[in-house]
């Protein structure tokens, strides 16, 4: 036993004054449908526009996979509530200042437009219908956009422990969408046998991983000091570090080293895979700092 | 508040049937008109832990009561400020090393750890709290929502849930609340947390229901040592000041306001405290940051991202894709 007689101040010190957030799992699946669905539909409306000849036969098939998307982000949303049957609440009010305000009526107008060209791509191709899927392309990207410029804005701009350090959330976010949306693409074109959408896809994927791998390496230099006595954040630091490496550096590897349809495909799973384990990384990252 | 007037033929207060309950959130009412704005002041320094304040919250709220476990951190044992829990007595116990080894959170729950209690010295005169012949102390802090002016959880719901009352005081509509927990992410204090009873978010509504009949807030009332003091709260940051000063002509130079004013992260708080040591050994934080301050710059470099990822991959499509 020392003999300190200096007072000893125990009880709240070394708390935390802050309690975690009450997000999980589906929280996660959220995050990662949401830059499902947006990621995919933002490249494919920009594959078609940049080079209709190639891209627009894909694009038609993307659509309405990114509803799909959708419909499941929908879905987790609802069901992360702690009183789902009151979803509709989230309407009731237009609050910019409010990152998740700003997303629900993003991906509710962003749906609209969605909707009609995931519809209209499975009609057979008519003028008229033709011109209003195309126009519903153009609309929905504007929606589509702020839909992935949001969702890591909602994080940062919390009190949570990690999160509210992370600057750079809102652009790892929203460039992982994008990087999302390509791998889809290039995982269509594969198995659609689209072989010259494939190549470009590639060598956009390529592109995209470095521009991601930015925000990345910042997202993880900011969460990288571990806060004393939080023990439980050393291991996501190896998490982190596995995931730019299996998320980032073997699909850049894999896509410089040959054109073959299954590096590409495998590129892209491992993107998404990575994806996936990065939301579920930084969701949870309140709780294990706490 | 008359966001949600009652609908015809509405039983127990709620609206009934589908259609109904599909309508009524988006229902606007009249804004009462303002009030001189309330608060509270809290002076630890004549606290003495009789948790009358969650009692009387707890009575006048109807809420469960919740967490009566032994936590190994003094006479604390609700722990903390919950959806059940709106008052909460913190107990801190700042006695030397030698005496009383193993009281607070160090306590093991087996045991192993347990020492005997020492024999509980006599009161000691009030001095200066800094000084080294200091025994040990008792601080003792009934801890509450901050009702902050530019409130983080008000910034955030994204449903119109929480605002502001008459009163400036902040106040979450039981009846819109769905649950989406943004207000817990969004607090620095810790304060809100969702029920696991009804899935919504609560916390104090500083008596609402009290003040709009003329009384005191229930905690305020039962307070037997006025620590809890309530009113317009002008009147009680000039109170403060002169509590202040009058501890610090007592030799209690340590004494100060937390909350009092705005500092250059946060917002100044209509529930204040009075203190005598720093504010993490009370669990609260030493410079409370508001997250919004960080939001414009956060969006422009989301943004700035997502053009970079776009324009470059359109380049790429657009050189790639030509026939």
């Amino acid at each position: 036993m020392t003999t300190d007689t200096a007072p000893r101040s125990i009880g709240y010190a070394q708390r935390a004054p802050i309690k975690p957030a009450p997000w999980h799992a589906l929280v996660a699946w959220d995050m990662f449908f949401n830059g499902m669905t947006a990621g995919l539909f933002l490249v494919a409306a920009l594959g078609e526009l940049a080079a209709p000849q190639t891209f627009a036969p894909l694009a038609r098939v993307a659509y309405p996979v990114a509803l799909g998307f959708l419909l499941a982000d929908l879905l987790m949303l609802v069901l992360d509530l702690g009183d789902p049957f009151r979803f509709h609440h989230m309407l009731r009010v237009f609050k910019p200042g409010s990152p998740m305000s700003l997303g629900v009526w993003s991906l509710t107008v962003y749906s609209l437009p969605l909707t009609v060209a995931a519809v209209l791509s499975l009609q057979p191709g008519g003028t008229v219908f033709e011109w209003i899927r195309r126009v519903a392309v153009v609309l929905g990207l504007l929606p589509a956009l702020v839909t992935i410029v949001y969702k890591g804005v909602l994080l940062s701009t919390s009190a949570q422990l990690g999160w509210r350090d992370a600057r750079w959330m809102g652009g790892f976010h929203a460039s992982g969408a994008v990087l999302m949306g390509c791998a889809q693409m290039a995982l269509l074109a594969s198995v659609l046998g689209s072989g010259q959408a494939a190549q470009v896809l590639r060598a956009g994927l390529g592109v995209l991983v470095v521009v991601h791998a930015v925000p990345s390496i910042l997202v993880t230099a900011a969460l990288w000091p571990v806060p004393e006595g939080v023990e439980s954040r050393r291991w996501q630091r190896i998490a982190a570090i596995l995931l730019i490496a299996g998320g980032l550096l073997l699909p850049l590897i894999l896509v410089m080293v040959s054109g073959a349809a299954g590096w590409l495909v495998a590129a892209a799973i491992l993107i998404l895979l990575s994806a996936l384990g990065s939301r579920f990384l930084l969701i949870y990252l309140p709780h294990y700092s706490a | 508040l008359t966001a949600v007037p009652q609908a015809p033929g509405a039983a127990n207060g709620r609206p009934t049937g589908l259609l109904e309950r599909m309508i009524a959130p988006f229902r606007r009412g009249q804004p009462p008109p303002p009030q001189p704005v309330t608060g509270f002041y809290t002076d630890t320094t004549v606290c003495i832990g009789c948790k009358a304040c969650e009692v009387a919250c707890k009575q006048w709220n109807q809420l469960p009561a919740d967490a009566l476990n032994w936590s190994g951190n003094s006479y604390d044992n609700t722990q903390t400020l919950s959806a059940m829990s709106w008052r909460h007595v913190k107990f801190v116990e700042q006695f030397p090393e030698e005496g009383v080894r193993g009281q607070g959170s160090g306590v093991r729950e087996d045991g192993a750890d347990r020492q005997p209690l020492p024999v509980v010295s006599p009161p000691l005169p009030l001095t200066p709290d800094t000084s080294p012949l200091t025994p040990g102390r008792w601080l003792m802090m009934s801890d509450v929502c901050k009702h902050c002016i530019a409130a983080p959880c008000e910034h955030s719901c994204p449903t119109g849930a929480i605002l502001y009352n008459e009163f400036g005081n902040v106040y979450i509509q039981p009846d819109i609340c769905n649950g989406c927990g943004y207000c817990v992410a969004a607090c620095p204090f810790g304060v809100i947390t969702r029920s696991d009873l009804d899935g919504h978010t609560h916390k104090c509504t500083l008596c609402y229901d009290r003040q709009k009949d003329g009384l005191v807030p229930a905690c305020a009332k039962a307070c037997p040592t006025a620590s809890i003091q309530f009113g317009p709260i002008d009147e009680l940051r000039e109170r403060a000041r002169r509590r202040v000063e009058e501890l610090h002509g007592r030799g209690v130079t340590g004494a100060y306001l937390y909350g009092d004013r705005a500092t250059d992260t946060y917002s100044a708080l209509h529930s204040f405290y009075l203190l005598v040591d720093r504010p993490a050994t009370y669990g609260l934080p030493e410079a409370p940051f508001n997250p919004w301050l960080h939001m414009k710059g956060d969006y422009l470099r989301s943004l700035l991202c997502a053009l970079v990822a776009l324009v470059a991959l359109f380049v790429v499509l657009l050189l790639g894709g030509l026939p």
